[in-house]
């Protein structure tokens, strides 16, 4: 079994995790690869496999089952591969994929299928390639498919992102490890000379281009953003704006229609590798080559917090729309429409949300927990209704970090005093988080795992208030709820305020040096223009103790090699890696629906025992 | 060799040919690609470069040769070439070194990283002894004491090598906490397998707990206590210079192995480990030069440079020069599969530059 780990201890591979909502389980039988294995040789040149989902609607309809299953595309190596995706609840069959395609001299990088033309008999899927063409093909009906930059006049470098345009059947937008970004009409020809631009509109660090040509042709625009790769991008959930991550360590947002630049941030340092929006478009998450994740919140536009908890460099990160918390008190508001859902959201992720609107019906009656997904004009109009966001992260360093990030990190203010209110609010004498310390936790004073097993759970006993030991060896339960809204809050932070207590004495958190750093030695450092100096201590760029620290909820190692995707469903999540693994865990609760042959445990265990350690 | 240079030129493009700047590789004379691509590297070290050409300057009529004026020497003839591109024979400089340090007086493969080390620390001597004698004849009039030794003065390359660690201890008995500075010119930090450099450098500065044995003794309770102990930077280099740990010594096979590992370096970078009065915490790196050691053993093997010269990037392997893109440079971060034995090309010493 590929997942199970050859060596032992802290290097192990898991197979299940627990959150506060429960137990994550590894489905053996739900993995997708290759129908024929072939062992990983470790190629750097190789590209990261991304994985891309279609739902296929109308699967009320038991008769019609195989024509309708959700569709998952990945890419490995040179290979593209379409199957059924038959969830947790059945086993993958490998067999018989939908459709299987190789490649010569150019390698498939990324992915997307259009969501809203798809039909039982036809789906369109737009591949782009590591030498610059991009393709657009039915894996359902082999005939039909075309090719754009297929002389490479356009652009030669790596696609690094493919996206069809929200709320359109033949758009799509294309980034290109060159800088650049192209906009196709699927209907068009990219014709035979390269093609000659006219500036179109330009600010700061970008410019859009048009083809100057008589007759309309491929592409209809040209973006040129910052400096260096583009490395991925990704529309609002109300499709308006456009987040654009370079290599030169900047997320601009855009207003894409309007072609504006309304906002942008800077990277602690190195390039940013992924972004998302959350799922009311309200915040935007990267990660990238600082081993940190950042949240900038649209509305403010600032830095409002950081997340440290990888190795390595983050490759990519997705809101948990399903495990998002609402205020309970605003849920009345709730109004679900999947209507302006349909319009109004990503590509990648609409789908997904008219899902949970049908989903959360269930789930309300079901659990009364406000866990749920209302309608986009409820919270935005009617104060903050979202108390809670779930999103995750993949990095190179193998591991899956789960992040809540709660109310009272989203509204402490800029600067090095915040923390002070969350203190107070756990009503906890600084002196105290350090003697609940259980000799397990002192083992752990070596800081060099922020997400350890023993770290989480500390985070856990603090906030609470309470020692509650047994958790130093099973995280959270589903039951202990209270913790969770300040279950990410870096002791870090907390360690400012002890600063006369005579500091903390253990966990040195290296991001919390600071709290009484003298701002004065500081200034005046920077004469030089460059925006990357220019920018640090700013809304932008905020130094690491002028925003709160993250810590991850869950930080697991899930794979022997590099993590490349993630994706949320509903009944599941999904991570690959680079060896061509498709990984399915099911979420709490969602492993018994099945009646099924595999040997996972029932759902919904104590605490206790529930994480393989 | 006259169509590789000029094959290097064509593929830069004579009008993106940076103005007096020369690529030129080194011969190899014998197992001496450790010291060629260290010599590459701190070549490709504005700052360094630039004093070591000043000196060049200064010393026109220098009788005593040192490794110093070998240097110098070398770098000067690089440096005033008539061509662009070429091959230069360090031949003095590796006939001095090999005269000055009994370790290197042989045909065998030696660890770069030592020998940098050796470089620097020689440099720097021989500066600081130059310093000595002149304040000596300075200072002999009035009446203070001579300095001594290891208080001389700092030199160039302290200027631009050389930060500071403070090594912070603290007492789990009365909490107080006592720190002591240390200078370093480069820092080794140990590789763990699918990491960043990031994570390895906060690795360096973990917490360590001092019981049982190893306690620590505490001058306010007057006895040994438990005590927990960090390293963090106070002083942040002007070029930081970071030594991956590749080589680990294993005891079952008794000798040395080499950690492939996979382990990231960005272009771009930031110290997280900073100690709260760092003076200068917020510095951003640029990666300027990267040493690579090729081979699955430290004693075979290959050591090859790249470095950035006016934003292009190129590949020294001894007398061979090749123009890179800087996608390339992910080629050497190391492997991820497991195997200890396995040959990779991957980073060995990092040289970061300070933008400001």
């Amino acid at each position: 079994m590929a997942a199970q780990g050859e060596a032992g201890g802290k290097d192990e591979v898991k197979t299940q995790f627990a959150t506060r909502e429960g137990t994550y389980k590894l489905m053996t039988l739900s993995e997708y690869s290759r129908p024929t294995r072939v062992p990983y040789n470790g190629q750097t040149k190789d590209t990261p496999v991304r994985v891309s989902f279609i739902p296929m609607h109308g699967s009320q309809d038991p008769t019609a089952k195989n024509v309708t299953e959700d569709k998952i595309c990945f890419n490995v190596g040179k290979e593209l591969y379409v199957y059924q995706y038959k969830g947790v609840r059945k086993a993958a069959d490998l067999t018989k994929p939908v459709d299987k395609r190789m490649y010569k001299g150019t390698q498939p990088t990324c992915h997307d299928f259009n969501q809203f033309s798809a039909k039982p008999d036809s789906i369109l899927l737009l591949v782009g390639f590591s030498a610059g063409q991009v393709q657009l093909i039915d894996p359902l009906r082999r005939d039909n498919s075309k090719i754009f930059n297929d002389d490479r006049t356009i652009d030669k470098t790596k696609v690094t992102c493919i996206k069809w345009i929200p709320a359109s059947s033949n758009h799509f937008l294309v980034s290109h490890a060159s800088g650049q970004m192209y906009v196709y009409d699927e209907d068009l020809q990219c014709g035979p000379a390269p093609p000659h631009y006219q500036l179109f509109k330009s600010g700061d660090a970008f410019s859009v281009f048009t083809c100057k040509t008589k007759s309309s042709r491929n592409p209809m625009y040209r973006w040129v953003v910052g400096d260096g790769s583009i490395n991925e991008f990704a529309f609002s959930p109300c499709s308006n704006y456009l987040a654009v991550v370079s290599q030169d360590g900047f997320m601009r947002v855009f207003n894409y229609n309007s072609m504006e630049l309304l906002g942008s941030m800077k990277s602690y340092f190195g390039g940013l590798l992924c972004v998302c929006w959350s799922p009311d478009g309200k915040y935007i998450v990267c990660g990238g080559e600082d081993d940190l994740i950042t949240v900038w919140s649209f509305h403010e536009k600032r830095v409002v917090c950081r997340g440290r908890g990888h190795k390595s460099w983050v490759n990519q990160v997705a809101f948990d729309p399903y495990t998002t918390s609402y205020d309970v008190d605003s849920l009345p508001d709730f109004c679900g429409s999947d209507d302006d859902f349909g319009q109004g959201t990503s590509v990648r992720n609409s789908s997904l949300l008219q899902e949970t609107l049908r989903g959360s019906a269930r789930s309300n009656t079901s659990k009364g927990s406000g866990r749920s997904f209302p309608d986009r004009t409820s919270h935005t109009s009617g104060g903050p209704s979202i108390v809670c966001y779930r999103f995750g992260s993949v990095s190179q360093d193998t591991q899956l970090c789960l992040w809540d990030l709660t109310e009272d990190i989203l509204r402490q203010p800029f600067g090095r005093h915040r923390t002070s209110t969350i203190i107070s609010q756990t009503s906890l004498p600084p002196g105290v988080t350090a003697t609940t310390t259980t000799p397990n936790s002192i083992s752990s004073t070596k800081n060099n795992s922020v997400a350890s097993q023993n770290h989480t759970s500390k985070e856990h006993s603090t906030a609470d208030g309470t020692a509650h030991t047994h958790q130093h060896n099973s995280s959270s339960s589903a039951s202990s709820g209270v913790m969770h809204k300040f279950a990410t809050l870096a002791l870090g932070d907390r360690k400012k305020e002890d600063h006369d207590k005579k500091d903390h004495k253990r966990n040195f958190s290296l991001g919390s040096r600071s709290g009484d750093k003298v701002p004065l030695l500081k200034s005046g450092t920077n004469k030089s223009m460059d925006d990357a100096i220019r920018l640090m201590g700013t809304l932008s760029c905020p130094r690491m103790e002028d925003v709160p620290l993250l810590e991850p909820l869950v930080c697991k190692k899930v794979a022997q090699e590099r993590l490349t995707s993630l994706v949320f469903r509903e009944e599941c999540l999904v991570t690959a890696c680079m060896e061509g693994y498709v990984y399915t865990w099911a979420r709490p609760g969602k492993v018994g629906l099945t009646r099924q042959h595999m040997l996972a445990s029932p759902p919904l265990m104590p605490a206790g025992g529930s994480t393989m350690l | 060799m006259g169509v590789q240079s000029s094959q290097l030129e064509r593929e830069i493009g004579s009008d993106q040919f940076p103005m007096n700047e020369h690529y030129f590789g080194l011969i190899n004379f014998g197992n001496t690609c450790y010291c060629n691509s260290v010599l590459q590297a701190l070549y490709f070290c504005k700052p360094f470069r630039d004093k070591v050409l000043h000196y060049k300057q200064q010393q026109k009529n220098q009788r005593k040769e040192t490794l110093l004026t070998c240097l110098a020497d070398l770098f000067h003839s690089i440096a005033t070439q008539k061509k662009k591109c070429g091959t230069i024979a360090p031949k003095k400089f590796i006939q001095r070194l090999r005269k000055e340090n009994e370790i290197f007086d042989n045909y065998m493969q030696q660890d770069a990283h030592e020998f940098l080390n050796y470089l620097l620390n020689t440099v720097a001597d021989i500066l600081q002894e130059k310093n000595q004698n002149k304040s000596k004849n300075s200072t002999m009039t009035s009446n203070g004491p001579t300095t001594t030794n290891n208080k001389a003065d700092p030199c160039w390359v302290h200027d631009i090598f050389q930060g500071t660690l403070t090594n912070e201890t603290r007492c789990l008995n009365c909490e107080t906490v006592s720190s002591k500075d240390e200078d370093f010119l480069d820092l080794s930090v140990d590789v763990e397998q699918n990491t960043s450099i990031t994570h390895c450098l906060r690795g360096f500065s973990d917490t360590e707990t001092l019981c049982s044995e190893y306690k620590y003794y505490c001058e306010v309770c007057c006895s040994k206590q438990e005590a927990q102990k960090r390293m963090r930077v106070k002083k942040l280099p002007h070029i930081l210079a970071l030594h991956l740990k590749r080589f680990k010594y294993m005891e079952q096979m008794n000798r040395f192995t080499k950690l492939s590992y996979r382990v990231v370096f960005p272009l771009e970078l930031r110290l997280f480990n900073t100690s709260d009065d760092a003076y200068n915490p917020d510095r951003l790196y640029d990666l300027i030069a990267v040493v690579i050691h090729c081979g699955s053993t430290a004693n075979r093997g290959h050591y090859i440079t790249i470095v950035k010269s006016h934003g292009l990037w190129l590949l020294f392997d001894d007398d061979i020069v090749e123009k890179i893109d800087v996608s390339a440079v992910e080629e050497f971060y190391g492997l991820t599969s497991d195997g200890l034995q396995k040959n990779s090309e991957s980073g060995y010493i990092l040289f970061y530059q300070s933008r400001e």
